[in-house]
């Protein structure tokens, strides 16, 4: 649409010289005011991100250092709320799940996404359908997928559970996220089920840009399909792979909605994330020790950032 | 594409499909069935199939539990956020594709990089913030809060679709005497007007659908969005499934039916999918 328009524009004869030639005459006096203007409009999204962003940001590791609560600001004192929570079980539980939750999840993701991908990818019927169909879990907001899956563990009413003691493989009631054992795995499949779209529908658009020409030639080269796969196709949807993958880490690792409605980072901190600790501690109202759990996590989001800002910024 | 899969490959390839379908329509499925149920049949006769449906948790929802409220109030603050974000990121993003000046490249990273913080960096300096400003507990400081991840979000979608408009077209409106900011809400806005449908769609959904912040932002009863609405549900000593799934089914219906809208006017791939999730 926007193409046809442009092209159904057309040019009155000699308007770009005579435009040529007063940008000359004028060009130190409209090059500042473009700049001028330029500023100016992009003022209030700046204001609003040093407001909103770049402050709380930088604040948020001057608190990291004092002992602030809720009505008293604290006093500095330096990795006094760091050393603290090295020694806390909860904060060790935290760093431990993190790895495993986001390791676990992300891999799963990964294999999913170009799996369902390559599957869509293929000549059937209905692609537009199926591609909309994988997108459902993500297009749902985050708390109700959550809140659902919550339900479909749920010892009393859950499916799961229904399906368990009908087919006679559990001979009790099994509550998945009151198990020690189980709650963890089941965090996982509920994580993976909600991020999984996102992935296929990322590589199933870069799978669709790989040129038809470079499988015909491998082809008559004599490369099989496992080998068309290697060198072709992943070659041509690597950025795209190492992008999705960057992006979706930061989400996954930042979760709050997964770990919060489902468990709550219970049982004994089976579960517990950074956010949901940084969230529990705000609650308690120990505001600086808070701000350290969240800080924490600062180093490994600012390499991730960086990372995926570079690559988003050559594209 | 050529239609050729071998019978072999067709029954395989199908078989996955169906297994992909389970998988994914599934929960939906019972999210839907139980918010049609009562009590006695979720929980004296469970099955997986619909005995007599219900809208009786639907009817309570509304009328006994304040949900008219909490929707009046997402509908307020996730309005209000898009609205004010769209227009200042237009600007924004008008001007970063557009003109040229110092440190543009570097505000543009600036805005990258805050659409990648998440929320779970920032909750804690924002909530003595908004205190001190006196916003504590009001839906006014929740909407400020939203233009967090709200701003960069619509700017970042805006700076793709105002760069695919051609600069011809501008430069055409400017020899006929247009100035640069008529040339922006005369010719780059109405051409863009499927991406400012979709960044307002995708802008709207982001703040319907956030739970953390809002958590955080509304505590009495009478200001909480929907997702704390539900999440209070969900945290007390009784599940009450029929009447939660009903919450969560009003919830999902509006803004997935937005989002499908939405979707077709993206650009395939990244992003049609990038919305902070």
């Amino acid at each position: 649409m926007v193409r046809d328009r442009s092209r159904a524009v057309t040019r009155p004869p000699g308007a770009r010289e005579t435009s040529g030639q007063a940008t000359r005459k004028l060009t130190l006096s409209l090059t500042q005011r473009n700049s001028l203007l330029g500023y100016l409009l992009v003022a209030p999204v700046l204001v609003c991100l040093s407001l909103l962003v770049v402050y709380p940001f930088l604040f948020a590791i001057w608190i990291s250092f004092t002992d602030r609560t809720v009505g008293a600001e604290g006093r500095f004192i330096g990795l006094g709320n760091y050393a603290y929570l090295l020694w806390q079980p909860s904060f060790q539980a935290t760093i431990w799940n993190t790895v495993v939750l986001v390791g676990v999840v992300q891999t799963l993701k990964l294999a999913a996404g170009l799996g369902v991908a390559v599957l869509l990818n293929q000549p059937i019927r209905g692609r537009r359908f199926w591609r909309g169909l994988v997108l459902l879990p993500w297009a749902m907001p985050a708390f109700v997928a959550f809140i659902t899956w919550k339900l479909l563990y749920a010892p009393q009413g859950g499916a799961f559970n229904l399906v368990l003691l009908g087919l006679g493989l559990v001979d009790s009631h099994v509550d998945f996220l009151s198990t020690k054992a189980l709650a963890m795995p089941s965090v996982i499949v509920a994580t993976f089920w909600r991020g999984f779209p996102f992935w296929v529908i990322s590589f199933l658009a870069a799978l669709q840009s790989v040129p038809r020409e470079l499988y015909e030639a491998a082809a008559i080269d004599g490369a099989g399909a496992w080998q068309r796969f290697h060198h072709v196709t992943l070659p041509s949807i690597r950025h795209v792979v190492l992008v999705v993958l960057l992006l979706s880490t930061i989400w996954t690792t930042n979760g709050f909605e997964n770990v919060w409605l489902l468990t709550q980072g219970g049982p004994s901190d089976a579960t517990m994330t950074f956010p949901v600790l940084a969230y529990l501690g705000l609650q308690s109202l120990r505001i600086g020790e808070a701000a350290a759990v969240s800080v924490s996590m600062l180093p490994i989001f600012a390499m991730l950032a960086l990372f995926v800002a570079k690559l988003l910024q050559e594209e | 594409m050529s239609p050729r899969l071998s019978p072999m490959r067709k029954v395989v390839t199908y078989g996955l499909l169906g297994l992909l379908a389970l998988i994914v329509l599934f929960p939906i499925y019972y999210m839907i069935l139980i918010s049609l149920k009562l009590p006695k049949d979720i929980y004296r006769t469970p099955s997986l199939w619909l005995q007599g449906a219900t809208l009786k948790n639907y009817v309570d929802l509304l009328t006994t539990q304040n949900f008219l409220v909490n929707i009046r109030n997402s509908l307020v603050v996730a309005g209000a956020a898009t609205i004010v974000s769209v227009f200042i990121s237009c600007l924004a993003a008008y001007s970063l594709v557009r003109l040229k000046y110092r440190y543009r490249s570097w505000i543009g990273r600036l805005i990258l990089l805050s659409y990648l913080t998440p929320a779970s960096l920032l909750f804690i300096p924002l909530s003595v913030i908004i205190a001190r400003l006196g916003l504590g507990n009001t839906l006014h400081g929740l909407i400020l809060i939203y233009l967090t991840f709200a701003a960069p979000l619509s700017t970042w979608l805006l700076m793709g679709f105002f760069r695919g408009i051609p600069a011809d077209l501008e430069e055409q409106a400017m020899v006929d005497g247009a100035r640069r900011l008529g040339a922006l809400f005369r010719i780059v806005l109405p051409l863009s007007a499927p991406g400012l449908v979709a960044v307002s769609v995708f802008t709207f959904t982001g703040a319907w659908n956030e739970l953390l912040l809002a958590l955080i932002f509304t505590t009495s009863p009478d200001i909480r969005t929907v997702p704390v609405a539900l999440q209070y549900l969900i945290t007390g000593d009784v599940f009450r499934w029929g009447l939660i799934m009903a919450g969560a089914v009003t919830a999902a219906v509006p803004v997935m039916v937005l989002y499908y809208l939405a979707q077709r006017f993206m650009v395939e791939g990244l992003a049609a999918g990038s919305v902070k999730g």
